[in-house]
């Protein structure tokens, strides 16, 4: 099935609605909206702009921020949060969240009217009906083994029960009259009280806290009962008429899935937006698919360890590599009462019994892999197939294609999926779509708010502008762009500085973490500098020592990594982050990387940086152009970069490549290094089969194989450099 | 014969020397223009040049900077 076309099914067709962009422009580009809106008497009091893009303005200084802060992240997306002025945008997706967690139409807008200074453009409001009057109208339940639908409107329940298709869904408990004065109200399950109507301001913003919790209970509920083998058909057909059903899982009322008897120890404490976030997931006692948004460090999995408490049925953690496997593992153990023998590890080191697994923590690839697996592997697979999963947590969830995603679900049946992730973004705008695979954002946290609350690290973000070297600069301006990457990370001033900041930090006993896509750059720096690197080949168990080291181990203070590191890789000590090469103009890789050393450190304060995150870029190269996109994400969350073109005393220092000869050398190796060096890494997905089998076989000529191929002299003529490189350090040392 | 060429003299940073040289050696700018290579930091150029070296930087510039398309 082409995947595109199964996509476009999955997401409502409304979803693609937006707002009109505003025509009135003057030469600047700067839009008057002033003959449109009306200010309102008590501007002053009230805290946001509307305009009528669908852009909103909110002032983080106004009395009442918090409250119209927490409304907006539920209603639209931020778009950039510096210091003082917030903007978020409305979009129909964000739209559709807001109605999922219970907000309605009427709410909305209502709410809009209260906050905003002015009056609230005509085509704000349209758009916001268009967006919201259909969706998250109609729930599906499931209960006690049965399946059902619930709304709250009675008017979707007359479109429901007229639709040719649905009628012969349902099942009817009384079939009265003729069909079409069904009397709608044998649905109805419970009806209580009226909303209460706030009339002081701070009442009504306090009303807003609690009504996302509460709205169940107040209004009259339809139910009715599904035919179980139905579902996909009643999904579809909810799906073409415009009605997206919303899964809610009523785990209490599950006894289809037996529960596993974990829970929290006492010395898990959550946070208060850990807690808010976990509000709006379980906020009227059942549990909300969605994806939570937390900046890294700032204890995504601690979420992820109480949800699955929470719903305490048998749940299924994916994670993207198998460190993190080992991390969620040890994070299980150490928050929650669960042992060794609820938490079974699938991956193709780990030697657990997944079969009968209680937690099982597994890889993306393990899961989606479609080559041969080893016969314990495939028994395994099948019994995670036949399973019904009352929980699957989905870890880092903005780096999995969506096309594997889709894999996962359709092989993976679960009543309720969690996303975790830290950016939201991604360079090819496939976001949406994970909106309607898991289910709508549920909670984004502010990250500049949690900083300055002391629940992540203060980092102080510099760009060091490092010149390039003439002769470097001049095969840059002749070389092709493979290899341009390479010289302009390689640069040697740009390898000074790096050691100079290792140096300066180094004696200030901070722990250093050395981040380069490029494996060329990664063992020269790393060898050179006599420091324990980690990439892509890396074995896990080296891994896990170099990592153990980094942490307890006073002597080793700098640690090289590729980008096998970007995500869930816990480095809680580090606290210095050095950048000497990156993917392009990755967004999401920038705040990755920040996020390795966001954790809150222990000598905290709350005046000083604790952290420093350094980008070396070579002047002159497009790494000016690539630095300057990457750090648009950051920017957007408050975030602002020093530019240090000058480091002092580099001259002072005893440093490497000082003299041009030695600067000569280096460039002569860059040349030498073959374009596949050059290029980035490839990250070996851990898609390897179980079987283990680690042998290869290739065919050659007997010259070939005893060495006679023409390539091999061809590489002793041009000189000692390439196979110098090619040496372990170790004899390269006694070659000099 | 003798044949007189109006030079200018050109101040920058080792980079940007580099990138002259470039210029000169691939005849982007409609042949050779550096008269004499002085030091480090230091060109003789074609004075004619200069506007469509100008030009050229310019576009290197506008290659290294990112502009946010929002």
């Amino acid at each position: 099935m082409d995947p595109e076309l199964d996509l476009a099914n999955i997401a409502p067709k409304s979803a693609s609605r937006r707002i009109e962009e505003y025509e009135n422009e003057d030469e600047f580009g700067a839009k008057d909206f002033s003959k449109e809106l009306e200010l309102k008497a008590d501007h002053i009091n009230r805290p946001i702009w509307i305009a009528p893009d669908g852009h909103l303005f909110l002032e983080s200084f106004s009395p009442v921020y918090k409250h119209a802060h927490d409304f907006l992240i539920t209603i639209s997306e931020p778009v950039c949060r510096p210091e003082l002025i917030h903007e978020y945008k409305l979009t129909s997706y964000s739209l559709y969240a807001a109605v999922s967690v219970g907000l309605q139409t009427a709410d909305i807008i209502e709410y809009l009217k209260r906050l905003c200074k002015t009056s609230i453009p005509e085509r704000v409001i349209e758009f916001i009906k268009d967006s919201t009057l259909t969706y998250g109208k109609v729930k599906l339940i499931l209960k006690q083994n049965r399946y059902f639908v619930e709304t709250r409107h009675e008017n979707v329940v007359k479109i429901l029960l007229n639709d040719p298709i649905i009628k012969n869904i349902i099942i009817h408990q009384d079939l009265s009259g003729d069909g079409n004065h069904l009397n709608y109200d044998q649905y109805l399950a419970n009806d209580v009280g009226k909303e209460t109507a706030a009339n002081d301001m701070f009442e009504f913003y306090d009303k807003m806290d609690q009504d996302e919790v509460n709205l169940n209970t107040k209004q009259k509920i339809y139910l009715f009962e599904i035919r179980k083998e139905e579902i996909e058909n009643l999904q579809k057909r909810c799906q073409e008429i415009d009605y997206p059903l919303l899964a809610e899982y009523d785990f209490r009322n599950d006894p289809n899935i037996p529960n596993i008897d974990i829970a929290l120890r006492p010395n898990a404490t959550l946070r208060p937006y850990q807690e808010k976030a976990l509000r709006k997931m379980f906020g009227n006692g059942r549990a909300r698919s969605g994806i939570i948004v937390l900046p890294c460090g700032a204890g995504k999995t601690l979420v992820g360890v109480t949800t699955a408490c929470t719903v305490n049925k048998r749940a299924l953690v994916l994670c993207n590599s198998g460190v993190s496997v080992e991390q969620w593992k040890q994070q299980f153990k150490t928050w929650s009462t669960a042992d060794d023998n609820t938490i079974c590890r699938f991956t193709h080191e780990a030697k657990d019994k997944p079969i009968g697994a209680k937690i099982l923590i597994t890889t993306y690839s393990m899961i989606t892999i479609t080559g041969k697996r080893s016969f314990e592997a495939e028994k395994v697979m099948d019994w995670l197939k036949g399973q019904e999963w009352g929980l699957m947590l989905l870890d880092e969830v903005h780096t999995i294609p969506a096309k594997m995603f889709r894999r996962v679900l359709t092989i993976v049946s679960a009543q309720c999926k969690l996303g975790l992730t830290a950016t939201l973004v991604r360079e090819d705008d496939k976001i949406t779509d994970l909106n309607f695979l898991i289910g709508p954002k549920l909670y984004e946290a502010n990250w500049l708010e949690l900083q300055n609350r002391g629940f992540l690290a203060k980092v102080q973000c510099c760009e060091v502008w490092c010149p390039m070297a003439p002769q470097f600069y001049r095969e840059y301006l002749i070389n092709r762009s493979r290899k341009k990457s390479l010289l302009f990370t390689m640069n040697p001033n740009k390898f000074r500085i790096c050691q100079y900041l290792i140096k300066l930090h180094a004696n200030r006993n901070d722990k250093i973490i050395v981040f380069s896509d490029n494996v060329f750059a990664l063992k020269h720096y790393a060898i050179q500098l006599n420091c324990p690197y980690i990439y892509g080949p890396t074995s896990q168990n080296e891994r896990l020592q170099i990592l153990q080291n980094f942490q307890h181990n006073p002597k080793v203070n700098c640690i090289f990594v590729s980008k096998v590191a970007d995500t869930s890789f816990d480095l809680p000590d580090a606290n210095v982050l050095i950048q000497i090469s990156s993917h392009g103009g990755s967004r999401r890789q920038e705040a990755q990387r920040l996020g390795r050393i966001l954790r809150a450190k222990k000598d905290s304060n709350g005046e000083d940086f604790n952290a420093f995150f350094y980008t070396l870029v070579s002047t002159d190269t497009m790494e000016m152009y690539f630095s300057a996109k990457r750090q648009r994400f950051l920017i957007n969350q408050g975030y602002s970069y020093k530019v240090i073109n000058r480091l002092g005393h580099l001259e002072n220092e005893n440093l490497f490549y000082s003299k041009k000869e030695e600067q000569q050398e280096l460039l002569q190796k860059v040349l030498m290094a073959n374009e596949s060096e050059a290029d980035e890494e490839d990250i070996p997905s851990n898609v390897r089969s179980t079987a283990g089998s680690q042998v290869f076989r290739s065919q050659g000529t007997l010259s070939s194989l005893s060495g006679g191929d023409e390539g091999l002299y061809a590489e002793v003529r041009r000189g000692q450099s390439s196979k110098e490189k090619n040496r372990h350090p170790l004899f390269k040392r006694f070659h000099k | 014969m003798v044949k007189v060429v109006k030079g200018t003299l050109v101040e920058c940073d080792s980079t940007m020397k580099q990138f002259l040289l470039y210029l000169d050696d691939t005849g982007e700018v409609g042949g050779k223009f550096v008269l004499e290579d002085l030091d480090d930091t230091h060109l003789l150029i074609d004075s004619d040049c200069v506007e469509r070296l100008k030009e050229k930087i310019d576009d290197l510039m506008d290659k290294h900077t990112y502009v946010p398309d929002k």
